[in-house]
């Protein structure tokens, strides 16, 4: 009987193994704490409307789904044509597990869209949603 | 009956211009006679490094070196912060490697640089008088087909241009 229960407690607690976070959130989280004090933690909702967020660049609308599509889970093409492979994990698990790249990305793509860097707020938001998609 | 006369000139035409060895498609004869030729060496050398194929072609198709003389390469490895309107910059350790690679890589390109006819961009490929006599025959419709995409995306219709083939033979335009 008391075996039953142990396994039982191991089933539970899978679900909670799989929500414990995202290895680079704790790295974006200490820059945003040192960039202000009043750091609440991140926020999959924020990261996903900066994703849809549209800019106008050279007179047009431009916006992460002008390479990566309105679905992550997609993949996407650049603007000479190229295949972008999809950008969420759930479709394609070697996205954000490399630091060094995932800093390039945010470093170019933010400066095509937004003409600005995104803060460590904006990249943990955005890692806390497009790691979340199922 | 005039018509087929037309027709009959023409093609006499055609023929005589082919005995005195002129071609109607191939237009490098008589523009190589003021030493400006296409560039002839396109093959992408051996070991070439990793990062110049994952990080140029992550974006775009992978431009063989000998596309551009060695001074038209540094103005590109130069400005990669603006790349044609897209922040394209990579770490210093990297951009030399790349730089490096397609300096050597383009030694046998001894053409002048041509500048990009747009302030503050790079030089572009598209833009040197060689592409344009090649592309003579092209139209304007052509390019913009959205098959093609435009002037940018050689492997539309040289399906090996990555591996430097640019064959006139195997040019096939699509649809």
């Amino acid at each position: 009987m008391k075996a039953h229960w142990i396994a039982l407690a191991c089933c539970l607690s899978l679900p909670a193994l799989a929500e414990t976070e995202h290895p680079l959130l704790p790295g974006y989280a200490a820059q945003a704490r040192q960039a202000d004090p009043a750091f609440a933690g991140f926020s999959a909702e924020r990261g996903k409307a900066l994703y849809f967020a549209e800019a106008q660049r050279d007179g047009k609308p431009m916006s992460c789904t002008t390479c990566h599509t309105t679905d992550p889970r997609q993949a996407g093409k650049t603007p000479a044509r190229r295949k972008v492979e999809p950008l969420a994990p759930v479709a394609n698990p070697e996205r954000f597990t490399d630091l060094k790249q995932v800093e390039k990305w945010f470093r170019r793509n933010c400066d095509d869209v937004f003409a600005r860097e995104c803060t460590a707020q904006e990249k943990g938001d955005f890692i806390s949603w497009i790691t979340g998609l199922k | 009956m005039k018509p087929i006369a037309a027709l009959a000139t023409l093609a006499g035409l055609a023929l005589a211009m082919t005995l005195a060895g002129f071609s109607l498609a191939d237009d490098d004869e008589h523009h190589g006679r003021n030493g400006y030729k296409r560039p002839k060496r396109l093959a992408v050398p051996s070991g070439a490094p990793l990062v110049w194929k994952e990080e140029c072609a992550a974006c775009h198709m992978l431009y063989t070196p000998g596309l551009l003389p060695a001074d038209a390469w540094r103005e590109q490895m130069r400005t990669l912060g603006d790349h044609y309107g897209s922040n394209a910059s990579l770490d210093p350790a990297q951009e030399r490697v790349i730089l490096d690679f397609l300096v050597r890589a383009s030694a046998a390109n001894r053409l002048p640089m041509e500048p990009s006819p747009t302030a503050g961009e790079p030089p572009r490929i598209s833009q040197t008088r060689w592409f344009e006599r090649k592309h003579d025959e092209v139209s304007e419709a052509k390019f913009a087909r959205e098959a093609v995409g435009g002037r940018f995306n050689c492997v539309a219709c040289h399906r090996d241009a990555e591996k430097g083939d640019f064959d006139e033979d195997r040019v096939k335009i699509p649809r």
